[in-house]
C-alpha cells in the first residue's frame, strides 16, 4: 500500500490538528505540514506540493471552500479531503463539485475515522501500477 | 407588560370605542356616558364611515348601531370581521330592543354583545368594562405568546451555538485520550491509565449529552429534514449491534440478532435510523442487569415491518409510561452501572420516526424486561 508522504491538515483549531495528526501517524508517519488558515494552506500548497491535503470548512482568512477552489487552480490533481463539524450537505455537495475527493467529520471517534481516512488513502493510493 | 396582582382588573383609560349610529342624539348620549370613564371616543354616522375610520382609529371596541342609511350594522361588522379576523376589536350592538332575532344575527355577524336602547348608564358602562377587559387580556396574551415563541427561537439557536461549539474540543479531548491510552504517546502507569479511562468515559458521556442537545435544537427550530434512500436494514442492524456489543462486553452484556432477512429494503435516512436504533441498543445495555442478553428482532406484520429491541430491565411502570418520549423525561428506572442520561434520547427516537412516517413503542414483559418496538409503515417497504 502506497501512503502519502506529505500531509497539508488545515484548522484554525489546535487540538483538531493535534487529534488529527496523531491519527495520521498510523499511516507510515507521514511529513505533516499544518495550516490555521485557508490562506496559509494555499501558501504550503504552493511550495510543497503535499500528496494530501485536509481542509476544515469554517477558517477565518479564507475559508475552506475557497482554499479548496485556489488548490484546485494550482493543481487540478491535488487531493483534497473536507473535514466538517456538521455534515452540511449543501457546502459538502459544493466541495465535492469543486473537486475534493471525500470529506469527514471532526467529531468522528478516532478508530472509525481512522477507517475512513484508510478507505481513501487506498482510494486515491493504494492501486499500484496495475501489472 | 408584565403580570402584576392588578393584572386582573387593568386600566382601561385611554382605550379607543368607536360609536357608530346615525342618530346624533344617540351617539351624544353614549358619549356623555363613557367619556367620565376616560376612554378614548370617536363618533361617526354610517357603516361606510364606520369602515373607513376602522382602519385608521384601530379602535378597541366598536359600538354599532343596527340600522342606518347605506349599509346595516350587520352588513357592517361582517365586513370588519372578514377584514380583521381573529383580531377584530369586540363589536356591539346597538338595538332598539331586545329583540332575540336581531340579538341572534348579530351575534352571527361576529358581534359580542348587544346594548339595548334606551341606554342604562351603569349597565352600558358593565358591558362595555367587560369587554374591554378581555380584548385587552387577549391582546396581552398575543403580545405574551409572540414574545413566549420568539425567545424559544433564541434559545434554541443558543443551544444549537454552544452544542455545536462544544462538540469539537470535546471529540478532541476523547481522540487525544484514546491516544494516551493506547500508549501511542508512551506507555502509562496503571494509576494514570486509570485517569486516562475516566477522562475517555467522561467525554464520551458528555459527547452524547451535546449532540442530543444539538439534535433536540435542530428538530426544535423544525429544522430536522430526513434524506431517504433506499437500504437493507440487515446492513444497520449489524453494523449497530456489532458497535454496540463493544459496550454491552464491558457489563458482559451480548445483543443477540434473530430473525434477521437480507432481503428486506427500507427507504429511510439510514443515518438518522442508525441513530434511533443505536439509541435503544444503548438504553438496553444501560438499563439492564450485568450479564444480560438484549435480543433484537425483525417482524414483519403484514405490510409493516418492525424491529423489537427486548432488554433484560426492570421494565417500565405502567404509570411512567407516558414520560418515555417527552424531552427530559425521566422514569424512576435508572441504569444499572451508573451511566448518564439526558432523557432526550428516546424523545428525539420519536421525532425521527415519526419525520420517516413511523412510529416507535415501549411495552414491558410480563416475564421480565421491556421491549422497544420501532415500526416501519408499508410505504417505506421496497417493493
Amino acid at each position: 500500500m502506497n501512503y502519502p508522504q506529505t500531509i497539508l491538515l488545515t484548522d484554525d483549531e489546535a487540538h483538531i490538528r493535534k487529534f488529527i495528526g496523531l491519527v495520521l501517524r498510523k499511516f507510515d508517519n507521514p511529513r505533516l505540514l499544518e495550516a490555521p488558515d485557508g490562506a496559509q494552506a494555499v501558501e504550503l500548497y504552493r511550495q510543497h506540493q503535499p500528496d494530501l491535503v485536509l481542509l476544515d470548512v469554517n477558517m477565518p482568512n479564507m475559508d475552506g471552500v475557497q482554499a479548496l477552489g485556489e488548490i484546485m487552480r494550482l493543481d487540478p490533481n491535488a487531493v483534497v479531503v473536507m473535514l466538517t463539524s456538521l455534515a452540511n450537505r449543501q457546502t459538502v455537495e459544493e466541495c465535492l463539485r469543486l473537486g475534493a475527493v471525500a470529506y469527514i467529520r471532526k467529531d468522528t471517534p478516532r478508530d472509525e475515522m481512522t477507517a475512513q481516512f484508510e478507505r481513501i488513502i487506498a482510494e486515491c493510493y493504494g492501486q499500484e501500477t496495475p501489472a | 407588560m408584565n403580570p402584576s396582582p392588578e393584572s386582573s382588573k387593568p386600566s382601561l383609560v385611554g382605550r379607543r370605542i368607536l360609536i357608530v349610529d346615525d342618530d346624533r342624539l344617540n351617539t351624544r348620549i353614549l358619549t356623555s356616558i363613557l367619556k367620565p370613564e376616560g376612554y378614548d371616543i370617536v363618533a361617526v354616522y354610517s357603516g361606510e364611515e364606520c369602515l373607513e375610520r376602522y382602519e385608521q382609529f384601530k379602535p378597541d371596541l366598536v359600538l354599532l348601531d343596527v340600522i342606518m342609511p347605506g349599509i346595516t350594522g350587520f352588513e357592517t361588522c361582517r365586513t370588519l370581521r372578514d377584514r380583521h379576523g381573529d383580531t377584530l376589536a369586540p363589536v356591539i350592538f346597538i338595538t332598539a330592543k331586545s329583540e332575540s332575532d336581531d340579538v341572534v344575527e348579530g351575534l352571527a355577524a361576529g358581534g359580542v354583545d348587544y346594548l339595548p336602547k334606551p341606554f342604562k348608564g351603569r349597565e352600558a358602562l358593565a358591558r362595555l368594562r367587560t369587554h374591554l377587559q378581555n380584548r385587552l387580556l387577549n391582546e396581552q396574551q398575543r403580545q405574551l405568546v409572540a414574545q413566549l415563541s420568539s425567545a424559544n427561537t433564541a434559545k434554541n439557536r443558543l443551544l444549537g451555538m454552544v452544542a455545536h461549539d462544544l462538540r469539537n474540543p470535546l471529540a478532541s479531548i476523547r481522540g487525544l485520550a484514546d491516544f494516551l491510552s493506547d500508549g501511542t504517546v508512551g506507555e502509562l502507569t496503571a494509576d494514570q491509565l486509570d485517569l486516562v479511562k475516566t477522562i475517555q468515559e467522561t467525554s464520551q458521556s458528555m459527547l452524547t449529552m451535546v449532540n442530543e442537545l444539538l439534535d433536540k435544537s435542530v428538530i426544535e427550530s423544525g429544522e430536522l429534514k430526513i434524506h431517504p434512500e433506499l437500504r437493507p436494514i440487515a446492513e444497520l442492524l449489524n453494523k449497530s449491534v456489532y458497535l454496540n456489543n463493544i459496550n454491552a462486553a464491558k457489563k458482559g452484556s451480548l445483543i443477540e440478532l434473530e430473525g434477521i432477512d437480507a432481503e428486506t429494503e427500507l427507504n429511510i435516512d439510514a443515518d438518522k435510523i442508525k441513530q434511533v436504533i443505536d439509541n435503544l441498543l444503548s438504553n438496553a445495555i444501560k438499563f439492564s442487569p450485568p450479564q444480560s442478553t438484549i435480543r433484537v428482532l425483525v417482524e414483519r406484520n403484514g405490510e409493516s415491518v418492525s424491529v423489537l429491541v427486548r432488554d433484560q430491565g426492570p421494565g417500565i411502570p405502567e404509570n411512567e409510561r407516558h414520560k418515555l418520549f417527552q424531552d427530559f423525561g425521566q422514569t424512576s428506572v435508572k441504569p444499572t452501572a451508573g451511566e448518564k442520561s439526558t432523557g432526550l434520547g428516546l424523545a428525539i427516537c420519536k421525532r425521527i420516526m415519526e419525520s420517516h412516517g413511523g412510529s416507535i413503542a415501549a411495552e414491558s414483559v410480563p416475564t421480565g424486561g421491556s421491549i422497544f418496538r420501532i415500526t416501519f409503515p408499508a410505504p417505506l417497504l421496497a417493493a
